[in-house]
């Protein structure tokens, strides 16, 4: 019992500093480089607990992101809600891949919901339609899965024991 | 998402979904924080004195500056009183800070300390200490979003400051943090180096306040309109303090002279 109510807390507040990460301000060249935090904690998360943390949370997670980014509500939540499907129906295979193996997935995944939440935002007249060059936030995340992986893994074995 | 964008009732479950995202904005603002504090702190009895210095002679200068203005300003005031043209509203200001800027390159918006607890709105005009920096979107509870002058969506009614002509202010495309004159036909008269204010049309900006330089003017014959890209005043990406604009309450707005002299022929 104990284990269940630590393992939401320590999600939360990892979630907590995803949060942080994607909002502090960056220099301009380092904009596009940055990684999908949220999408990776997510990806993590859904795929390490997938019985605790599922498309409910994706979806809370993603609405939070949106206020704090201040887009349309709803635009986060929905790629995260994909990002979190894909996983949960591949989380058994996921969890036998090598770490390269999964950030070539997560690739795709943080590929997809770039390019999708900024049509979305060209299309509502959010944005005016720029170069492609905010597409380099997946080669980012990609690059930097294998360590954060392995840095979620040692926190949810210090805290949580399935 | 869709409802988001085309309907008004999500706007209180945003409003109050905000409240969550206060603590991650604090946070994220504290390595600014503690430099400034720092800054404040460890600051040697040389360098204040140096500073000191410097302000006293720049409040020198805009002092005389200010009664150069001051002649000006009677001058005007005779002026309109004559042509009853529109008026400057000298409102009051509030102080803000900026505390963060949007992830996301496609569009310039900054977030600001200040939300509708301390009474912003959306639409509110936001100014530099030397220049127009942009209006409010978003209102959180004790934060807000403002889209900058230089994003593609945002447009400025300005003038030239030297003539009088007018023209719309659009944010450039891409990275540059420039501005781009709209509908601004080949025999206007603008030149590189003009001073754009804004005009007041809009109802939003103030008038006469300082937009942007003129940079360049290109004249191209197979164009309909000629090019002419401008660059804002306010150090957009590096200033951190600004103002907001408190428009006077209704029943304080200047009312027009009943016994002006009307020059307008009604049709």
């Amino acid at each position: 019992m104990k284990s269940r109510s630590y393992a939401y807390w320590v999600v939360i507040i990892s979630l907590f500093l995803a949060y942080l990460l994607a909002i502090v301000p960056l220099p301009d060249w380092a904009m596009n480089w940055r990684p999908q935090w949220v999408l990776m904690f997510v990806f993590y998360w859904t795929m390490a607990l997938p019985y605790r943390v599922g498309l409910g949370f994706a979806w809370a997670a993603g609405l939070l992101l949106d206020v704090l980014e201040g887009t349309m509500l709803g635009l986060n939540a929905l790629t995260l809600l994909i990002v979190a499907y894909v996983t949960l129906s591949l989380h058994q295979r996921l969890r036998m891949y090598n770490p390269i193996q999964q950030s070539g997935l997560l690739f795709i995944l943080a590929l997809v919901a770039l390019g999708l939440s900024h049509w979305l935002r060209v299309i509502s007249g959010q944005i005016e339609p720029v170069d492609s060059m905010y597409l380099l936030a997946a080669f980012s995340s990609a690059a930097i899965w294998p360590a954060l992986f392995s840095l979620l893994r040692s926190l949810r074995r210090g805290f949580i024991n399935n | 998402m869709f409802a988001d964008s085309r309907f008004d009732y999500l706007h209180s479950v945003r409003f109050f979904l905000s409240y969550t995202a206060t603590p991650v904005y604090w946070v994220a603002d504290m390595p600014a924080r503690t430099s400034e504090l720092f800054d404040d702190v460890f600051v040697s009895h040389s360098d204040l004195l140096a500073e000191n210095e410097r302000l006293n002679n720049e409040l020198l200068l805009a002092q005389r500056e200010l009664q150069v203005l001051a002649s000006l300003a009677s001058e005007n005031s005779r002026l309109r009183a004559v042509s009853e043209a529109v008026r400057i509203v000298e409102g009051e200001v509030l102080a803000a800070e900026i505390v963060n800027r949007s992830p996301d390159r496609a569009s310039k918006r900054v977030l600001i300390n200040r939300g509708a607890l301390q009474g912003v709105f959306v639409g509110q005009a936001m100014l530099a200490a030397d220049g127009l920096m942009g209006q409010v979107v978003e209102v959180m509870p004790r934060s807000s979003w403002v889209l900058l002058v230089s994003d593609p969506l945002h447009v400025t009614p300005v003038e030239v400051n030297r003539n009088g002509e007018r023209a719309l202010a659009r944010g450039m495309r891409g990275a540059a943090d420039e501005l781009e004159l709209e509908f601004v036909t080949q025999t206007q008269d603008v030149r590189a180096g003009d001073l754009l204010v804004s005009s007041g049309m809009g109802q939003i900006f103030p008038k006469n306040f300082p937009v942007a330089d003129v940079i360049s003017v290109n004249n191209d014959p197979g164009q309909d309109f000629a090019v002419i890209k401008a660059r804002p005043r306010a150090e957009i990406n590096s200033t951190r303090h600004v103002m907001l604009l408190i428009p006077p309450s209704v029943d304080e707005m200047p009312v027009p002279d009943a016994e002006a002299p009307s020059s307008e022929v009604q049709p």
